[in-house]
């Protein structure tokens, strides 16, 4: 469960974000959906303790980022803009590594990388070296390494960046997946139709604010709009136009 | 301590993996000795030929002045009578490396008691005994012009002496084996550059290299704290400095028999006790280096930015020795409190196979360490920075 309040942040005079307050459910897809440039990727940062905000406060499973970092990165898993695999290790041991930085060590890290290539169909590729593999094959590997130590918040940032039908349907299915198992999942999009298709709560956010928080219906009900499209672009607002 | 070791495996199963890194890390440290000893080889052989060895003396129109072939010969030089149409060309093109040309009056001048004048055609350009060959061919006819000038003084009736009032007489107390030594001296810097040169590649890849690839971001987010990350990069760097100097010394081990020191009556060898004794003490600057390195490199953003600013740091290294030697400094325990130059100096003892002054290795040890110590603390400050990331 993941409760922000008045997050600001600035990069020397560009105000990234200011004033994000936004809650996400534990067993709910929550959509952080904007413009480039809106802020989500700044949102996501903080939450995943690489940015320190300036302003504001954020809790993970009650505990407080800034403050508990530690116990926060156990809480989450951090799947970001640029999945950042090590090219000259194999998808295992790109897992393994972090698995092993989360403490796990011999058979439970084993069985638990087992698990996550059965259940990302990543046995063709789990062996060999990551140089080479597809954009779909890096997004797979990245999220198995994100999810090692089973954490109950998952933050994926962009995730469908670059990626073809196939692979995208395969992400929607373990977003989903995500889901069922009752975790807390925050993702971030400028996809109007991945939103619609995925997440039941949605916070928009335009030039660093939000603009709407609540769920699909709601927003379809405030803007007056029976298109989401049309509802989106109002929202953000010209200053995104 | 777990963390600081799962850190320190990856890093190094990495840059292992790359045949690049491996390459460049490890390549002087493996043909560094061959290239010591071949230069070792080249100055011990140059510097013997001086005992009077046999040269060739190419000579046009030598039949001339059959008395200056005859005063030549008699101080070993082989004189080979030659017809050149172009003694130059001979020179330039490099089938003659001295050709001394005597003019067809020659005789006549001498006769008169005239002055004579003699080219000695040579190429200062070209690396080897020409230049030696040079300087005794000079010599010799010199001393031989001035044999005949004191004759036609001595015809006179003139005291031969008036004409050198002043003589100089010249001792160089060097012995041939001194001047190898002079070489010798050269080995430390080598190795202070191998040491470094091990770290080199895996330090830029640690650091600005994951910067580069985007996966610093997730790894800082995990929890792992920014000590271990940070003593993990570093002590990976170490590895590869110590598997650097390892490899040299096993290579300057195997390749030291085959420089002809036993020329000179020396005996230079070491063994593994000595290997051991200055892997001991370069330990110290192994980790120093690391940390110089990660530091320096953590500040770029690319693994290009970083490889500019290392090839300068590397040079850092060097500069404590260059400047000591410049101002011929005696190594005193103060100077050992300086890192690099008071390894390299424990270094020279340790090969010469002179004591080590015990308050020296102390002193060495402990300010190197704190120097590292200041590095370590200075990259885990930058890694809690978040402007790290870029």
């Amino acid at each position: 469960m993941i409760d922000v309040r008045g997050l600001g942040k600035r990069f020397g005079r560009v105000q990234a974000i200011d004033d994000i307050s936004f809650g996400a459910a534990d067993g709910r897809i929550t959509a952080l959906l904007g413009p480039n440039g809106a802020g989500k990727s700044t949102t996501l940062r903080i939450l995943a303790t690489v940015l320190k905000p300036d302003a504001g406060s954020a809790r993970i499973d009650g505990h407080e980022i800034g403050t508990e970092d530690d116990a926060v990165r156990r809480q989450i898993g951090v799947l970001p803009h640029r999945p950042g695999l090590y090219d000259r290790l194999t998808a295992r041991e790109n897992i393994a590594y972090f698995g092993a930085l989360h403490g796990m060590r011999g058979e439970r890290l084993e069985h638990r990388i087992d698990d996550l290539v059965r259940h990302f169909d990543m046995s063709d590729f789990a062996h060999r070296r990551v140089a080479g593999f597809s954009q779909g094959q890096r997004i797979k590997v990245a999220l198995a390494r994100a999810l090692v130590h089973d954490p109950r918040n998952v933050l994926l940032d962009e995730p469908t960046n670059g990626l073809d039908v196939m692979a995208t349907r395969a992400l929607r299915e373990s977003v989903l997946a995500l889901k069922a198992e009752g975790r807390c999942v925050v993702f971030s999009s400028h996809v109007m139709q991945e939103v619609a298709s995925l997440c039941e709560d949605v916070i928009i956010i335009g030039a660093g604010r939000v603009r709407f928080a609540g769920t699909l219906t709601e927003l379809l009900e405030v803007s007056g709009k029976a298109d989401l499209e049309e509802a989106f672009i109002r929202l953000i607002g010209p200053s995104a136009a | 301590m777990n963390q600081f070791l799962v850190v320190l495996t990856k890093e190094c199963r990495d840059n292992v993996r790359d045949r690049r890194t491996i390459l460049a890390s490890f390549s002087l440290a493996v043909l560094g000795p061959a290239l010591f000893i071949g230069l070792m080889t080249f100055v011990l052989n140059t510097t013997l030929g001086e005992a009077r060895e046999a040269f060739r003396l190419a000579v046009v129109g030598g039949e001339h002045a059959p008395t200056l072939l005859n005063h030549l010969r008699r101080h070993n030089v082989t004189v080979a009578e030659v017809e050149l149409a172009d003694p130059q060309q001979a020179v330039r093109d490099g089938t003659e490396s001295l050709v001394l040309v005597i003019d067809a009056d020659y005789g006549e001048r001498y006769r008169q008691g005239q002055v004579n004048a003699l080219t000695l055609i040579h190429d200062s350009a070209r690396f080897g005994t020409a230049r030696r060959d040079l300087m005794l061919a000079r010599e010799m006819i010199q001393s031989y012009g001035r044999k005949l000038g004191v004759l036609r003084l001595q015809l006179r009736g003139v005291d031969p002496t008036l004409t050198t009032p002043l003589r100089v007489v010249e001792v160089d107390t060097a012995t041939p084996a001194a001047r190898a030594l002079t070489i010798l001296a050269t080995l430390p810097y080598l190795l202070v550059l191998v040491i470094f040169m091990g770290g080199f590649y895996l330090a830029i890849d640690a650091t600005a290299g994951e910067r580069e690839h985007g996966s610093l971001e997730p790894l800082l987010s995990q929890p792992v704290s920014r000590i271990a990350l940070v003593l993990g990069k570093i002590g990976a760097a170490s590895v590869f400095s110590a598997i650097s100097l390892l490899l040299f010394l096993a290579s300057l081990a195997a390749s030291l028999p085959l420089a002809p020191f036993h020329r000179v009556g020396m005996s230079l060898q070491i063994g593994f006790a000595e290997c051991a004794a200055i892997f001991a003490v370069a330990v110290p600057l192994i980790v120093l280096g690391a940390a110089l390195l990660t530091v320096v490199a953590s500040f770029a953003r690319t693994y290009k930015e970083a490889q500019t600013y290392l090839t300068i740091v590397i040079l850092v290294p060097t500069l404590p020795l260059i400047i000591t030697q410049m101002l011929d400094l005696r190594p005193t325990t103060m100077l050992m409190l300086l890192p690099s130059f008071s390894q390299a100096s424990l270094i020279t003892r340790i090969i010469e196979g002179s004591a080590l002054p015990w308050a020296h290795v102390a002193a060495s040890v402990a300010a190197t360490a704190v120097a590292a110590a200041a590095l370590i603390w200075l990259a885990v400050a930058l890694y809690r920075r978040e402007r790290l990331l870029g």
